[in-house]
Protein backbone atom coordinates (compact mmCIF):
# COMPACT_ATOMS: atom_id res chain seq x y z
CA UNK A 1 0.00 0.00 0.00
CA UNK A 2 1.03 3.88 -0.90
CA UNK A 3 0.36 7.35 0.32
CA UNK A 4 1.00 10.13 -1.58
CA UNK A 5 3.76 12.17 -0.03
CA UNK A 6 6.31 15.00 -0.29
CA UNK A 7 10.20 13.93 -0.81
CA UNK A 8 12.17 15.55 1.18
CA UNK A 9 16.14 16.15 0.65
CA UNK A 10 17.22 13.47 3.13
CA UNK A 11 14.98 10.58 1.64
CA UNK A 12 12.11 11.42 4.91
CA UNK A 13 8.34 11.73 2.98
CA UNK A 14 6.29 14.67 4.65
CA UNK A 15 2.51 14.57 4.63
CA UNK A 16 2.33 17.97 4.75
CA UNK A 17 4.32 21.10 3.16
CA UNK A 18 4.25 24.03 5.57
CA UNK A 19 7.16 26.69 6.01
CA UNK A 20 7.76 26.62 9.67
CA UNK A 21 8.77 29.82 11.08
CA UNK A 22 9.75 28.95 14.44
CA UNK A 23 10.80 31.28 17.35
CA UNK A 24 14.13 30.37 18.56
CA UNK A 25 13.04 32.91 22.18
CA UNK A 26 9.90 33.89 23.72
CA UNK A 27 11.26 37.26 23.19
CA UNK A 28 10.74 37.23 19.74
CA UNK A 29 7.21 35.14 19.32
CA UNK A 30 5.31 38.49 18.63
CA UNK A 31 8.20 39.19 15.19
CA UNK A 32 7.72 35.24 14.42
CA UNK A 33 3.69 35.69 14.42
CA UNK A 34 3.36 38.33 12.91
CA UNK A 35 5.65 37.00 9.76
CA UNK A 36 3.59 33.23 9.61
CA UNK A 37 0.79 35.01 10.05
CA UNK A 38 1.26 37.66 7.12
CA UNK A 39 2.50 34.66 4.42
CA UNK A 40 0.13 32.19 3.03
CA UNK A 41 1.29 28.62 3.71
CA UNK A 42 3.46 29.87 6.70
CA UNK A 43 2.82 28.68 10.05
CA UNK A 44 4.32 30.45 13.61
CA UNK A 45 5.71 27.91 16.24
CA UNK A 46 5.98 30.22 19.58
CA UNK A 47 6.41 29.00 22.75
CA UNK A 48 7.44 30.39 26.55
CA UNK A 49 10.53 28.64 27.15
CA UNK A 50 12.49 31.31 29.11
CA UNK A 51 16.22 31.78 29.31
CA UNK A 52 16.38 30.92 33.01
CA UNK A 53 16.17 26.85 32.71
CA UNK A 54 19.20 24.42 33.39
CA UNK A 55 20.71 22.29 30.98
CA UNK A 56 18.06 19.35 30.83
CA UNK A 57 15.42 21.46 29.71
CA UNK A 58 17.03 23.60 27.33
CA UNK A 59 18.28 20.24 25.42
CA UNK A 60 14.35 19.70 25.39
CA UNK A 61 13.82 22.79 24.29
CA UNK A 62 16.47 22.90 21.18
CA UNK A 63 15.18 18.91 20.40
CA UNK A 64 11.62 20.61 19.91
CA UNK A 65 12.60 23.39 18.44
CA UNK A 66 15.18 21.51 15.72
CA UNK A 67 12.52 18.75 15.76
CA UNK A 68 9.58 20.54 14.72
CA UNK A 69 11.71 22.08 11.99
CA UNK A 70 13.31 19.28 10.57
CA UNK A 71 9.91 17.31 10.73
CA UNK A 72 9.05 16.15 7.46
CA UNK A 73 6.03 17.81 7.02
CA UNK A 74 8.35 21.30 7.13
CA UNK A 75 9.32 22.10 3.30
CA UNK A 76 11.57 24.81 4.79
CA UNK A 77 12.11 26.51 8.51
CA UNK A 78 13.18 29.81 9.33
CA UNK A 79 14.35 30.44 12.50
CA UNK A 80 13.89 33.58 14.23
CA UNK A 81 15.44 35.35 17.32
CA UNK A 82 17.10 37.95 19.47
CA UNK A 83 20.41 35.98 19.33
CA UNK A 84 20.98 36.32 22.92
CA UNK A 85 18.71 33.13 24.03
CA UNK A 86 18.84 29.59 25.03
CA UNK A 87 19.07 27.42 22.64
CA UNK A 88 20.61 29.74 20.31
CA UNK A 89 18.83 30.18 17.28
CA UNK A 90 22.33 29.74 15.29
CA UNK A 91 22.53 25.97 16.98
CA UNK A 92 18.51 25.33 16.00
CA UNK A 93 19.16 26.11 12.71
CA UNK A 94 22.27 23.58 12.59
CA UNK A 95 20.21 21.21 13.90
CA UNK A 96 17.70 21.44 11.19
CA UNK A 97 20.37 21.87 8.38
CA UNK A 98 21.28 18.07 9.10
CA UNK A 99 17.80 17.60 7.24
CA UNK A 100 19.44 19.23 4.31
CA UNK A 101 15.94 21.45 3.54
CA UNK A 102 16.05 24.62 3.12
CA UNK A 103 16.55 26.92 6.82
CA UNK A 104 17.56 30.18 7.45
CA UNK A 105 18.49 32.02 10.82
CA UNK A 106 17.24 35.53 11.26
CA UNK A 107 18.39 37.44 14.44
CA UNK A 108 17.80 41.21 16.01
CA UNK A 109 21.88 40.82 17.25
CA UNK A 110 22.78 40.20 13.50
CA UNK A 111 20.29 42.89 11.62
CA UNK A 112 20.47 46.67 11.41
CA UNK A 113 17.35 46.27 13.88
CA UNK A 114 13.57 45.08 14.06
CA UNK A 115 12.38 46.58 10.65
CA UNK A 116 14.75 45.02 8.75
CA UNK A 117 14.70 41.70 10.30
CA UNK A 118 10.85 41.69 9.69
CA UNK A 119 11.51 42.75 6.46
CA UNK A 120 14.27 40.40 5.45
CA UNK A 121 11.86 37.18 7.32
CA UNK A 122 8.85 38.02 5.47
CA UNK A 123 10.66 38.29 1.84
CA UNK A 124 12.87 34.83 3.04
CA UNK A 125 8.97 33.47 4.41
CA UNK A 126 7.30 34.36 0.67
CA UNK A 127 10.60 32.95 -1.63
CA UNK A 128 10.22 29.89 0.58
CA UNK A 129 6.12 29.03 0.03
CA UNK A 130 6.63 29.94 -3.33
CA UNK A 131 9.68 27.49 -3.41
CA UNK A 132 6.86 24.76 -1.40
CA UNK A 133 4.36 24.98 -3.63
CA UNK A 134 6.30 23.79 -6.28
CA UNK A 135 6.50 20.70 -4.76
CA UNK A 136 4.52 17.59 -6.42
CA UNK A 137 3.01 14.89 -4.33
CA UNK A 138 4.49 11.41 -5.21
CA UNK A 139 3.33 7.53 -4.09
CA UNK A 140 5.77 6.58 -0.83
CA UNK A 141 5.41 2.87 0.46
CA UNK A 142 3.51 3.03 4.01
CA UNK A 143 6.94 2.26 5.82
CA UNK A 144 7.98 6.28 5.16
CA UNK A 145 5.28 7.28 7.95
CA UNK A 146 5.69 7.41 11.45
CA UNK A 147 2.15 7.54 13.51
CA UNK A 148 2.01 8.99 17.13
CA UNK A 149 -1.02 8.45 19.82
CA UNK A 150 -2.13 9.94 22.91
CA UNK A 151 -5.43 8.94 24.57
CA UNK A 152 -6.94 12.32 25.99
CA UNK A 153 -10.27 12.44 28.16
CA UNK A 154 -10.39 8.53 29.17
CA UNK A 155 -12.72 6.57 30.45
CA UNK A 156 -13.48 3.47 31.41
CA UNK A 157 -14.35 2.25 27.80
CA UNK A 158 -11.03 4.44 26.07
CA UNK A 159 -9.38 0.62 26.42
CA UNK A 160 -12.30 -1.36 24.80
CA UNK A 161 -12.61 0.58 21.99
CA UNK A 162 -10.50 3.56 20.79
CA UNK A 163 -6.98 2.27 22.21
CA UNK A 164 -7.70 -1.42 21.19
CA UNK A 165 -8.69 0.47 17.07
CA UNK A 166 -5.20 2.00 17.65
CA UNK A 167 -2.95 -0.94 19.09
CA UNK A 168 -4.07 -2.99 15.54
CA UNK A 169 -3.44 0.22 13.59
CA UNK A 170 0.14 0.60 14.61
CA UNK A 171 0.59 -3.10 14.21
CA UNK A 172 -0.29 -3.32 10.50
CA UNK A 173 1.83 0.03 10.30
CA UNK A 174 4.82 -1.68 11.92
CA UNK A 175 4.11 -5.06 9.98
CA UNK A 176 4.18 -2.68 6.95
CA UNK A 177 7.60 -1.26 7.92
CA UNK A 178 6.64 1.42 9.53
CA UNK A 179 7.01 3.40 12.73
CA UNK A 180 4.68 4.52 16.08
CA UNK A 181 5.70 6.55 18.95
CA UNK A 182 3.50 6.35 22.54
CA UNK A 183 4.93 8.05 25.67
CA UNK A 184 2.78 9.45 29.12
CA UNK A 185 5.79 7.83 30.92
CA UNK A 186 3.08 8.21 34.19
CA UNK A 187 0.00 6.63 32.19
CA UNK A 188 2.10 3.06 31.90
CA UNK A 189 2.49 3.04 35.81
CA UNK A 190 0.45 -0.18 36.23
CA UNK A 191 1.13 -1.55 32.88
CA UNK A 192 5.02 -0.88 33.02
CA UNK A 193 5.58 -4.84 33.58
CA UNK A 194 3.46 -5.90 30.71
CA UNK A 195 5.84 -3.60 28.43
CA UNK A 196 8.80 -4.84 29.54
CA UNK A 197 8.32 -7.78 28.39
CA UNK A 198 7.92 -6.53 25.24
CA UNK A 199 10.96 -5.09 24.94
CA UNK A 200 13.34 -6.47 22.25
CA UNK A 201 16.37 -7.01 24.81
CA UNK A 202 17.11 -6.66 28.65
CA UNK A 203 18.87 -2.92 27.44
CA UNK A 204 15.74 -2.02 26.44
CA UNK A 205 13.51 -3.20 29.26
CA UNK A 206 16.18 -1.68 31.68
CA UNK A 207 15.86 1.84 30.28
CA UNK A 208 12.31 1.55 29.80
CA UNK A 209 11.97 0.46 34.15
CA UNK A 210 14.25 2.89 34.59
CA UNK A 211 11.86 6.22 32.83
CA UNK A 212 8.96 4.92 34.63
CA UNK A 213 10.87 4.61 38.29
CA UNK A 214 12.25 8.09 37.86
CA UNK A 215 7.88 9.29 37.28
CA UNK A 216 7.54 7.32 40.27
CA UNK A 217 9.69 8.82 42.43
CA UNK A 218 8.54 12.29 41.37
CA UNK A 219 5.58 11.37 42.13
CA UNK A 220 6.56 9.59 45.56
CA UNK A 221 8.54 12.98 46.15
CA UNK A 222 5.71 14.86 46.54
CA UNK A 223 4.07 13.24 49.39
CA UNK A 224 0.92 13.89 47.65
CA UNK A 225 -2.45 12.60 47.13
CA UNK A 226 -2.68 12.04 43.07
CA UNK A 227 -6.16 10.88 42.57
CA UNK A 228 -7.69 13.94 40.91
CA UNK A 229 -4.75 14.70 38.55
CA UNK A 230 -4.09 10.92 38.44
CA UNK A 231 -6.49 9.65 37.27
CA UNK A 232 -8.13 13.27 36.60
CA UNK A 233 -11.28 14.15 38.35
CA UNK A 234 -13.18 13.82 34.75
CA UNK A 235 -11.56 10.15 34.23
CA UNK A 236 -12.48 9.52 37.82
CA UNK A 237 -16.52 11.04 36.69
CA UNK A 238 -15.89 8.76 33.47
CA UNK A 239 -15.02 5.44 36.32
CA UNK A 240 -11.63 5.48 36.24
CA UNK A 241 -10.60 4.09 39.66
CA UNK A 242 -6.62 4.40 39.56
CA UNK A 243 -3.79 5.20 37.99
CA UNK A 244 -2.86 1.18 36.98
CA UNK A 245 -6.50 0.99 35.62
CA UNK A 246 -5.84 3.89 33.71
CA UNK A 247 -2.85 2.54 32.65
CA UNK A 248 -4.09 -0.89 31.54
CA UNK A 249 -6.67 0.47 28.99
CA UNK A 250 -4.22 3.11 27.59
CA UNK A 251 -1.74 0.31 27.15
CA UNK A 252 -3.73 -1.35 24.35
CA UNK A 253 -3.24 1.63 22.16
CA UNK A 254 0.42 0.29 21.80
CA UNK A 255 -0.66 -2.90 19.92
CA UNK A 256 1.55 -6.18 20.53
CA UNK A 257 4.67 -5.28 18.59
CA UNK A 258 7.98 -5.59 20.11
CA UNK A 259 9.56 -2.71 22.08
CA UNK A 260 12.55 -1.39 19.85
CA UNK A 261 14.00 1.61 21.96
CA UNK A 262 13.26 4.19 24.61
CA UNK A 263 13.29 7.91 23.27
CA UNK A 264 14.06 10.88 25.18
CA UNK A 265 11.46 13.28 24.86
CA UNK A 266 11.20 15.26 21.37
CA UNK A 267 14.05 12.55 20.31
CA UNK A 268 13.80 10.90 16.56
CA UNK A 269 13.79 6.87 16.66
CA UNK A 270 16.90 5.74 14.91
CA UNK A 271 14.87 3.09 13.54
CA UNK A 272 11.69 1.38 12.35
CA UNK A 273 8.74 -0.01 14.79
CA UNK A 274 7.23 0.90 18.03
CA UNK A 275 8.98 2.87 20.20
CA UNK A 276 8.39 4.81 23.68
CA UNK A 277 9.42 8.32 24.63
CA UNK A 278 9.73 9.63 28.33
CA UNK A 279 7.98 12.50 28.81
CA UNK A 280 4.38 13.06 30.84
CA UNK A 281 1.03 12.84 30.39
CA UNK A 282 -0.34 16.75 29.20
CA UNK A 283 -1.49 16.25 25.80
CA UNK A 284 0.33 20.00 24.69
CA UNK A 285 3.67 18.45 25.65
CA UNK A 286 3.59 15.11 24.37
CA UNK A 287 2.89 16.46 20.82
CA UNK A 288 5.29 19.22 20.21
CA UNK A 289 7.78 15.82 21.55
CA UNK A 290 6.07 13.82 18.99
CA UNK A 291 6.15 16.59 16.28
CA UNK A 292 10.12 17.19 17.06
CA UNK A 293 10.28 13.11 16.90
CA UNK A 294 9.19 13.19 12.92
CA UNK A 295 5.97 12.08 13.81
CA UNK A 296 4.02 12.53 10.15
CA UNK A 297 0.07 11.93 11.93
CA UNK A 298 -1.10 11.75 15.42
CA UNK A 299 -3.60 9.44 16.31
CA UNK A 300 -5.94 11.49 19.35
CA UNK A 301 -8.13 9.00 21.28
CA UNK A 302 -10.93 10.86 22.96
CA UNK A 303 -12.71 8.50 25.80
CA UNK A 304 -15.50 10.27 25.20
CA UNK A 305 -18.51 11.50 27.83
CA UNK A 306 -17.98 14.84 29.04
CA UNK A 307 -14.41 15.21 26.60
CA UNK A 308 -16.65 14.72 23.78
CA UNK A 309 -19.03 17.46 24.48
CA UNK A 310 -16.75 20.42 23.84
CA UNK A 311 -15.35 19.69 20.52
CA UNK A 312 -11.47 19.29 20.97
CA UNK A 313 -10.86 22.55 21.32
CA UNK A 314 -6.91 23.23 20.48
CA UNK A 315 -5.34 23.96 23.96
CA UNK A 316 -6.84 20.70 24.74
CA UNK A 317 -5.81 18.57 22.13
CA UNK A 318 -2.26 20.35 21.79
CA UNK A 319 -2.33 21.91 18.57
CA UNK A 320 0.79 21.82 16.67
CA UNK A 321 -0.47 22.86 13.14
CA UNK A 322 2.59 20.86 11.06
CA UNK A 323 1.27 17.55 12.64
CA UNK A 324 -2.47 16.94 11.66
CA UNK A 325 -4.18 14.42 13.91
CA UNK A 326 -7.29 12.15 13.32
CA UNK A 327 -9.30 12.14 16.46
CA UNK A 328 -11.48 9.27 17.39
CA UNK A 329 -14.22 9.06 20.14
CA UNK A 330 -14.72 6.01 22.16
CA UNK A 331 -17.92 6.72 23.80
CA UNK A 332 -21.03 8.50 23.29
CA UNK A 333 -21.03 12.64 24.74
CA UNK A 334 -22.59 14.21 27.00
CA UNK A 335 -25.50 15.15 27.24
CA UNK A 336 -25.96 11.82 25.14
CA UNK A 337 -28.18 13.88 22.66
CA UNK A 338 -25.78 16.04 21.18
CA UNK A 339 -23.93 16.04 18.01
CA UNK A 340 -20.49 16.58 19.02
CA UNK A 341 -19.54 13.23 17.38
CA UNK A 342 -19.39 15.34 13.39
CA UNK A 343 -16.15 17.07 15.03
CA UNK A 344 -14.87 13.36 14.87
CA UNK A 345 -12.79 11.96 12.57
CA UNK A 346 -13.61 8.07 13.64
CA UNK A 347 -16.55 7.20 15.51
CA UNK A 348 -15.74 4.06 17.47
CA UNK A 349 -18.55 3.61 20.09
CA UNK A 350 -19.72 1.34 17.42
CA UNK A 351 -17.74 -1.54 19.59
CA UNK A 352 -19.50 -0.63 22.80
CA UNK A 353 -23.21 -0.88 21.11
CA UNK A 354 -21.78 -3.76 19.13
CA UNK A 355 -22.91 -2.83 16.05
CA UNK A 356 -18.81 -2.89 14.43
CA UNK A 357 -15.76 -5.03 15.65
CA UNK A 358 -12.63 -3.70 16.76
CA UNK A 359 -10.88 -5.21 13.45
CA UNK A 360 -13.64 -3.15 11.21
CA UNK A 361 -12.90 0.61 13.05
CA UNK A 362 -9.33 -0.49 12.91
CA UNK A 363 -9.78 -0.79 9.30
CA UNK A 364 -11.52 2.49 8.83
CA UNK A 365 -8.72 3.98 10.80
CA UNK A 366 -6.52 2.72 8.66
CA UNK A 367 -8.07 4.39 5.28
CA UNK A 368 -8.11 7.10 6.68
CA UNK A 369 -4.54 7.45 7.96
CA UNK A 370 -3.65 6.98 4.38
CA UNK A 371 -6.54 9.79 2.75
CA UNK A 372 -4.83 11.99 5.54
CA UNK A 373 -1.15 11.17 4.86
CA UNK A 374 -1.87 11.66 1.32
CA UNK A 375 -3.60 15.16 1.54
CA UNK A 376 -7.02 14.47 3.04
CA UNK A 377 -7.99 17.31 5.69
CA UNK A 378 -8.75 16.45 9.47
CA UNK A 379 -11.71 17.78 10.85
CA UNK A 380 -9.25 20.01 13.21
CA UNK A 381 -7.43 20.92 9.96
CA UNK A 382 -11.04 22.20 8.80
CA UNK A 383 -11.11 24.93 11.83
CA UNK A 384 -9.73 28.31 12.28
CA UNK A 385 -6.49 29.60 12.83
CA UNK A 386 -6.59 30.17 16.22
CA UNK A 387 -3.34 28.52 18.05
CA UNK A 388 -2.05 28.38 21.30
CA UNK A 389 2.29 28.47 21.86
CA UNK A 390 3.85 24.89 21.96
CA UNK A 391 4.52 23.42 25.04
CA UNK A 392 7.44 21.44 26.14
CA UNK A 393 7.99 18.60 28.77
CA UNK A 394 10.30 20.27 31.62
CA UNK A 395 11.90 18.46 34.49
CA UNK A 396 13.79 21.35 36.42
CA UNK A 397 13.25 24.36 38.17
CA UNK A 398 13.00 27.84 36.44
CA UNK A 399 15.71 30.13 38.45
CA UNK B 1 -31.51 -6.39 29.59
CA UNK B 2 -28.81 -3.99 30.31
CA UNK B 3 -25.22 -5.21 29.97
CA UNK B 4 -21.81 -5.39 31.63
CA UNK B 5 -18.49 -6.11 29.92
CA UNK B 6 -16.02 -8.81 31.91
CA UNK B 7 -13.00 -7.83 30.12
CA UNK B 8 -10.87 -11.14 31.25
CA UNK B 9 -11.60 -14.02 32.90
CA UNK B 10 -9.19 -13.47 35.46
CA UNK B 11 -11.20 -10.40 36.74
CA UNK B 12 -13.59 -9.63 39.79
CA UNK B 13 -14.88 -6.64 38.16
CA UNK B 14 -17.02 -5.90 35.16
CA UNK B 15 -17.45 -2.35 33.14
CA UNK B 16 -21.37 -1.19 32.66
CA UNK B 17 -21.80 -0.97 28.85
CA UNK B 18 -25.11 1.14 30.43
CA UNK B 19 -26.68 3.02 33.23
CA UNK B 20 -27.41 0.36 35.86
CA UNK B 21 -29.85 1.19 38.37
CA UNK B 22 -29.46 -0.75 41.95
CA UNK B 23 -31.38 -3.94 42.01
CA UNK B 24 -30.96 -4.32 37.95
CA UNK B 25 -30.22 -7.85 37.04
CA UNK B 26 -28.28 -7.53 33.65
CA UNK B 27 -26.38 -9.26 31.66
CA UNK B 28 -22.54 -10.57 31.51
CA UNK B 29 -20.54 -10.23 28.65
CA UNK B 30 -17.01 -11.19 27.80
CA UNK B 31 -14.74 -11.00 24.89
CA UNK B 32 -16.44 -14.54 23.80
CA UNK B 33 -19.88 -14.24 24.73
CA UNK B 34 -22.39 -14.07 27.41
CA UNK B 35 -21.13 -15.25 30.56
CA UNK B 36 -24.25 -14.79 32.63
CA UNK B 37 -26.73 -12.68 35.00
CA UNK B 38 -25.97 -10.72 37.91
CA UNK B 39 -27.88 -8.58 40.03
CA UNK B 40 -26.55 -5.08 40.68
CA UNK B 41 -26.83 -4.19 44.54
CA UNK B 42 -25.72 0.00 43.36
CA UNK B 43 -26.57 2.38 40.76
CA UNK B 44 -23.45 1.56 38.64
CA UNK B 45 -23.26 4.85 35.65
CA UNK B 46 -22.20 3.71 32.04
CA UNK B 47 -17.85 2.77 31.77
CA UNK B 48 -18.47 2.47 35.85
CA UNK B 49 -17.42 -0.95 37.50
CA UNK B 50 -19.13 -3.23 39.70
CA UNK B 51 -17.95 -6.56 41.08
CA UNK B 52 -18.26 -10.13 39.88
CA UNK B 53 -17.58 -11.83 43.25
CA UNK B 54 -16.81 -10.90 47.46
CA UNK B 55 -13.33 -8.56 47.50
CA UNK B 56 -11.98 -9.20 50.69
CA UNK B 57 -10.54 -5.74 52.19
CA UNK B 58 -6.66 -5.15 51.08
CA UNK B 59 -7.59 -7.99 48.65
CA UNK B 60 -6.64 -7.32 44.75
CA UNK B 61 -9.21 -5.47 42.18
CA UNK B 62 -8.74 -7.31 38.80
CA UNK B 63 -9.27 -5.47 35.34
CA UNK B 64 -7.69 -6.69 32.17
CA UNK B 65 -6.63 -9.82 33.81
CA UNK B 66 -4.38 -7.50 35.73
CA UNK B 67 -4.26 -5.67 39.28
CA UNK B 68 -6.29 -2.25 39.32
CA UNK B 69 -5.93 -1.51 43.12
CA UNK B 70 -6.75 -2.84 46.30
CA UNK B 71 -10.19 -3.08 48.10
CA UNK B 72 -10.12 -0.48 51.01
CA UNK B 73 -13.10 -2.44 52.47
CA UNK B 74 -14.93 -5.52 51.99
CA UNK B 75 -17.39 -5.25 48.60
CA UNK B 76 -19.79 -7.34 48.08
CA UNK B 77 -20.44 -9.46 44.96
CA UNK B 78 -23.01 -6.71 42.78
CA UNK B 79 -21.36 -3.50 44.13
CA UNK B 80 -20.32 -0.22 42.89
CA UNK B 81 -16.26 -0.55 42.67
CA UNK B 82 -14.87 3.04 42.38
CA UNK B 83 -12.67 5.35 44.58
CA UNK B 84 -14.51 5.27 47.73
CA UNK B 85 -13.48 1.54 48.42
CA UNK B 86 -10.07 1.14 45.77
CA UNK B 87 -6.94 3.01 46.21
CA UNK B 88 -4.31 2.21 44.02
CA UNK B 89 -1.95 -0.61 44.87
CA UNK B 90 1.09 1.33 43.55
CA UNK B 91 0.96 5.09 44.50
CA UNK B 92 -1.86 5.09 47.47
CA UNK B 93 -2.80 8.56 48.86
CA UNK B 94 0.26 9.20 51.48
CA UNK B 95 -0.93 8.14 55.21
CA UNK B 96 0.90 10.75 56.82
CA UNK B 97 0.45 14.64 56.75
CA UNK B 98 3.08 16.59 54.70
Amino acid sequence: MEFLGYERPDGSVGVRNHVAVISSGRCANEMAFTIANTVQGAVPFIHTHPCVRLKDDNDRALRVLAGIGGNPNVAAAIVLGIGCENPSPAKIGEEIAKSKKPVEVLTVMESKGFQDLMDRGLATARRMVSEASRMQRKPFALSHLTLGVKCGGSSAVSGMAGNSVTGRVFDRLIAEGGTAIFSETTEVIGADHLLAKRAINEEVARQFQKAVERMEARIRATREDIRGTQPTRGNIAEGLTTIEEKSLGALAKTGTSPLQGVLEYAERPPGKGLYFMDGSAMTSELISGEAAAGVHIHIYNVGGGISSSFRCPPGWMGEIPILPQIAVVSSQSKPRDSQEKEFFDIYANTIVEGTESVAQVADRLFEEIIAVASGKLTKRETRSGYQEPIVMYTTGPIL
Amino acid sequence: MKRAMMINPKDNTATALDDIQAGDTINLASKSGQVGEIRVRHAVPFGHKLALASIGKGDKVLKYGEVIGLATQLINKGDYVHVHNVESALLPPPKEVK
